[in-house]
């Protein structure tokens, strides 16, 4: 365990170092507060509007955080860091969950920061107190970083970082339409997680209830489907010369 | 019975696949032993294959045949790489994280424990001369720094093994001459045994105890550094201008080559003392008449001959 968390403090270390995370947040503050200007467009649902926004900029964030790995792998194994890594007590499991769990932890940081200015913003324009499901909703939100990080990993080992980001931003747009494309098994047979699980943006915006037992179901299926992909991707990674 | 830190065994790799056919093997059936506190060189022109094995012997490529051991156990026993300290050809660590993060996390990879860990850190910085630069990016530094912190998280476990893959690349003088005295100390202080390769021939010569030369993947030749360059024991050349120094000498000699009129070359067993003490007594007697010269050959002549003999030898 101490060997995943080394490798995971360093890639935590890595994203949350970069400006660009910060800027991001601060865009994201920004377009939620923006969201209060649209009383007349919205027909005075700018309220809900703000807490929509917030979801899916959000949600985007988490899925921005998430591809920096798709990135960081492939350049680690082509510049030698991984090598010098794993020539130390590391199995190459424990590389890519360490880098599973880094990622996790530095989405979890952006996307509990970007939550957070967000509550402040919604309750400071419309003096009200936060709602529970809205406290919910955004944390599922961060659960779901669990699967994609295990996704953006999959991808950076198999595939060049060149198509390793690409790949994995359809993934993920897949697995948040998976309502829609389990009509299709071509397409969705199970294999892509299903996102949706995580998606309960309209119960933060009409204040629905979210029951206790389905998140938990939902965060135990997000950790099972990470422990497999990750499993599966260390079979590969596990054949591979790192040159 | 003699212990062995790295053993290999027919080891081959053979980079071709059904996509891309490779004209031969990057390493083709090497069989070599090295004993215990040596220090290693592994020689070969650029192509022959160290990396590759080196690689192998870390566990970062799979061979396609063969066997290879490190410190007796499989060469991909993850918990024998606590033992192990490797500098790879190209170092390169996490550009922002500063030298003290990334040599925290390679402790914590080698199981350094947490009271040990900052004191130990703190030693290799010094060692390495770097502590000024302790706090700074890595992504900031040169490539003669990034060398020297790629020694230091090499040597950060105390290594009974340390394997090295062109270590002096990147280094002034300066960093080359501190490189060898703390390659020389590991052995010294911690009886580490030391593997590397190495383009720079006169460092090899003057550090390193067995030496392998490698070509396109083959083996030339493995040994003693000493035994390989004074051609298997033929250790000592007299210079004879003295027909009563050559009688009295030619009875030991094993060979005898006649320069020129009233001048011959005697070649003698090396490890012969009763051979060395007749010498010693003729040079006082003789003077300037009988003279010894090392019949040993420069690593670098060496070398090319090697390599041009079995260039040759596959051209024909």
């Amino acid at each position: 365990m101490g060997e995943i968390i080394a490798i995971a403090s360093g890639t935590w270390k890595n994203i949350l170092r970069m400006k660009v995370v910060y800027f991001l947040i601060v865009c994201v503050w920004i377009l939620v507060g923006i969201a209060s200007m649209y009383e007349i467009l919205t027909i005075g649902y700018h309220k809900p509007l703000m807490m929509d926004v917030s979801l899916v900029l959000n949600a985007i964030a988490a899925s921005l955080t998430v591809l920096s790995v798709t990135f960081e792998i492939p350049r680690e194994l082509r510049q030698g860091v991984a090598a010098t890594l794993l020539t130390k007590s590391l199995g190459r499991t424990q590389y890519l969950a360490g880098k599973a769990v880094g990622i996790c932890v530095a989405g979890a940081v952006i996307c509990t920061l970007i939550a957070a200015g967000s509550f402040v913003i919604y309750s400071q324009t419309f003096a009200v107190t936060i709602a529970g499901t809205m406290l919910k909703a955004q944390l599922m939100l961060i659960i779901s970083i669990i699967p994609m990080s295990a996704m953006a990993v999959f991808f950076a080992t198999i595939f060049p970082e060149v198509v390793a980001p690409v790949l994995t931003i359809l993934a993920i747009w897949f697995s948040y339409s998976t309502g829609i494309l389990s009509h299709i098994p071509v397409l969705y047979g199970g294999i892509l997680p299903n996102l949706d699980f995580f998606n309960f943006r309209s119960h933060a915006v009409y204040l629905h209830p979210i029951p206790g037992f389905y998140m938990i179901l939902a965060t135990l299926w997000g950790i099972a489907y990470a422990l497999f992909l990750l499993m599966f991707t260390s079979f590969f990674f596990k054949a591979k010369d790192i040159k | 019975m003699e212990e062995f830190i790295i053993q290999t065994e027919e080891l081959t790799k053979d980079y071709s696949s059904w996509l891309r056919k490779t004209p031969r093997p990057a390493l083709d059936r090497l069989t070599i032993s090295i004993p215990k506190n040596c220090i290693f060189g592994f020689l070969g022109p650029n192509g022959a294959g160290k990396t590759t094995t080196i690689k192998i012997l870390m566990g970062l490529i799979r061979p396609t045949g063969g066997k290879a051991m490190v410190l007796g156990k499989p060469y991909d026993d993850v918990e024998s790489k606590n033992r192990i300290g490797f500098l790879p050809d190209s170092p390169a660590f996490t550009p922002t994280l500063s030298a003290t993060e990334f040599l925290d996390v390679c402790a914590r990879l080698l199981k350094i424990p947490g009271e040990r860990r900052k004191k130990r850190i703190e030693e290799v910085l010094e060692i390495v001369r770097m502590t000024q630069h302790a706090k700074a990016k890595i992504g900031t530094f040169s490539r003669g720094m990034l060398q020297r912190i790629g020694i230091a998280q090499a040597i950060l476990n105390d290594p009974e093994l340390l394997i090295l893959d062109e270590p002096l690349l990147g280094l002034d003088p300066y960093g080359r001459q501190e490189f060898k005295e703390i390659i020389l100390g590991q052995k010294r202080d911690f009886h580490a045994s030391v593997f590397f390769s190495s383009h720079i021939l006169s460092d090899v010569e003057e550090i390193c105890d067995c030496i392998s030369i490698l070509n396109k993947g083959r083996l030339l030749c493995s040994g003693p550094l000493q035994t390989l360059l004074s051609g298997g024991g033929k250790g000592v050349t007299v210079d004879v201008r003295s027909e009563d120094a050559l009688r009295e000498l030619v009875v030991f000699a094993k060979q005898t080559n006649r320069i020129a009129d009233g001048e011959w070359e005697l070649l003698f067993e090396q490890k012969d003392p009763a051979v060395e003490a007749k010498i010693n007594e003729l040079v006082g007697r003789f003077g300037d008449r009988v003279q010894i010269r090392s019949a040993n050959e420069e690593l670098e002549s060496f070398f090319f001959k090697k390599i041009e003999q079995d260039n040759a030898a596959k051209m024909n």
